[in-house]
């Protein structure tokens, strides 16, 4: 799957700015991971920059660039790790629906952890490399597999608990938080094992999906929804449509009617594998099989 | 004991019943299970590409050029530079395909997601191939060459239609000439259900237009002068007629589409008596129950 680039999809972080100020915070964070990239870079000149022979210095140089930039989604992961640390000792996250002011300190503060964990996401984002994202999602306390994937569509990162073998379709919204009227709505989603969200699905605060469940493209789920083990849903709000089987060891002859003729495709692969090696073989026997012909044409 | 015999009666009535498996929903083709193997793929291919940019880089800090021509050229330079760049990812990239290929041909069915099934792992190891070059070139400032990159990697089509906009598989498509793909639209030609991964080849004829957020589904196949609303999702194997609108989740047939004949009468009209001038009204496709709407914004002179 190719991402759009006109869409800035990933791992989302709300861009509701409460205070300017939060701003400063931003900027030191960019400033203060890139610094370690600097330092590689004066290293790896002084190592390996000679005048006469410059050769090592190029070989190794698209491989150097490769490690400063993984290094660099680490650094900012490890200074906004601390940043959050610090700010968590102030005020603690927590659930619950809050006022929509300025005045209201969870609100003030949702934004500013929102702000400070921009500038990571999008780094690791902005690489085409999928398992950036996870390490951020690891750090930023959502509960989650290296193995999901999590990157095609809009993610918030934080009270988010995954389960193993998650898939998030394209363009799909899974949510910890919103903003309804002049309130804002903070609880935790937990989706389990197994879970295959399809594409463009939106997932409110509070949902919890149980196992083996899937979701039908364009399906939203409710503040606070509870979605049974074993089903597949639909519509919006998400309802139940019917059991999924597709777990079990189904008979194929059963799968193959949804996708048509099955046989027919195998064959056209089958003929067309044979045609190629036959072609092969043609190729290197020519000259016997004329001989051959011949042979047999003097015979008859 | 009767409640549990009455039980098991609906469950193997349940087994025996197939519409159970029928697959009238459609889910994410996004690749599970993401396995640090594939970090080996991208090493090379990101070293190799960068050695070709850094002998070029090399060449040009040692060129005897006055430094002012340097300094000018230097923002052309990286954009070559940032093109060669992908275009040796590519390059790389489809040498490593052809090899996967010729061990393993891509091929359409349903087969099982585990780790033993060759066509599931070679799957996702073409899909992880093809993203880092996909990757690049939409990123790039020039996005409309990333036609050339679905062309080199298995998917027909021409620079006539286009879907810079839309998450795309790159493998068992076919477009036409001149299709439309809408902001935010997934067509997906593989899919993952439960246990079990299906692929299937998608087809689109010529003028086909696809609205914005609408999800196509492995199988699907558009008719000559077929719409697709917008938010509408195609269920597996789903076959769209030529010449009419569909809309909905799942797609129905809403209208015939009378705008594609309309619009090739006005281009004709054009062509033949482009200088005579043309005396009567331009006649607005619109249903006939609904035009005194558009007279009474007119002024209302029927009233």
């Amino acid at each position: 799957m190719s991402t759009p680039n006109s869409m800035r999809v990933g791992p989302f972080c709300a861009s509701v700015l409460v205070k300017k100020k939060y701003l400063i915070l931003y900027i030191f964070l960019i400033w203060i991971s890139l610094l370690p990239a600097i330092l590689e870079i004066w290293w790896y000149w002084q190592m390996l920059w000679v005048d006469e022979r410059p050769l090592h210095f190029y070989i190794f140089l698209p491989l150097f660039l490769f490690v400063i930039y993984v290094s660099t989604v680490f650094a900012a992961i490890f200074f906004t790790k601390i940043l959050l640390l610090i700010i968590s000792i102030f005020h603690k996250p927590r659930e619950g629906t809050f006022l929509r002011d300025p005045g209201d300190k969870d609100y003030r503060y949702w934004s500013l952890r929102n702000t400070i964990k921009k500038w990571p996401t999008w780094l690791a984002h902005k690489f085409p490399f999928p398992f950036l994202d996870n390490i951020c999602f690891k750090a930023f306390g959502v509960k989650t597999k290296l193995s999901n994937s999590l990157f095609e569509g809009w993610v918030d990162t934080e009270f988010i608990e995954f389960g193993k073998n998650v898939v998030i379709g394209q363009g799909a919204i899974i949510q910890s938080s919103v903003i309804i009227g002049n309130f804002l709505i903070i609880r935790k989603t937990v989706i389990e094992e197994n879970v295959r969200v399809g594409a463009h699905v939106i997932i409110m605060p509070g949902t919890h999906i149980g196992k083996n469940c899937i979701l039908n493209t364009w399906s939203s789920t409710m503040v606070g929804q509870e979605l049974k083990e074993g089903w597949i849903y639909n519509g919006s709000p998400a309802k139940e449509f019917k059991k999924n089987r597709f777990f079990e060891d189904i008979p194929i002859e059963k799968l193959t009617k949804t996708i048509g003729d099955m046989d027919g495709l195998l064959k056209k692969y089958d003929e067309t594998r044979v045609a190629r090696v036959t072609k092969k073989r043609k190729s290197l026997k020519r000259k016997d099989k004329e001989e051959n012909t011949t042979e047999e044409k003097g015979l008859k | 004991m009767n409640e549990k015999i009455e039980n098991e009666k609906k469950d193997t009535e349940n087994e025996d019943d197939d519409s159970d498996f029928i697959i009238d929903f459609t889910t994410s083709s996004a690749i599970n299970r993401i396995s640090l193997k594939f970090l080996v793929v991208y090493i090379p291919i990101f070293w190799f590409s960068g050695l070709a940019v850094a002998t070029f880089w090399y060449g040009y800090t040692i060129s005897t050029v006055p430094w002012i021509i340097k300094l000018l050229f230097l923002p052309l330079i990286l954009l070559g530079f940032s093109f060669l760049f992908i275009f040796t990812c590519f390059f790389f990239s489809k040498l490593l395909l052809i090899f996967i290929n010729l061990i393993h041909l891509p091929k359409e069915g349903i087969f099982r997601t585990e780790k033993g099934d060759t066509d599931f792992e070679f799957w996702r190891l073409r899909t992880e191939i093809k993203k880092i070059t996909l990757w690049l070139l939409r990123n790039w400032p020039l996005p409309w060459i990333d036609v050339i990159a679905f062309r080199w990697f298995g998917i027909k089509m021409d620079f006539s239609s286009h879907l810079n906009d839309a998450w795309c598989d790159a493998e068992f498509i076919s477009f036409g000439k001149n299709v439309t793909v809408g902001q935010g639209a997934v067509i997906m030609s593989s899919m993952v259900v439960g246990n079990y991964l299906i692929i299937k080849k998608i087809r689109f004829d010529d003028y086909a237009l696809i609205g914005g957020q609408s999800t196509i589904a492995p199988g699907t196949h558009f008719g000559e002068d077929t719409v697709l609303g917008a938010v509408s999702v195609t269920t597996l194997n789903q076959k769209l007629e030529a010449g009419w609108i569909y809309s909905g989740i799942p797609a129905r047939k809403l209208k015939p589409n009378k705008y594609a004949e309309m619009r090739r009468d006005i281009i004709q009209k054009v062509d033949v008596d482009g200088e005579e001038k043309v005396e009567t009204e331009h006649e607005v496709n619109i249903d006939d129950d609904k035009k005194h709407l558009v007279k009474r914004g007119n002024g209302g002179d029927n009233k």
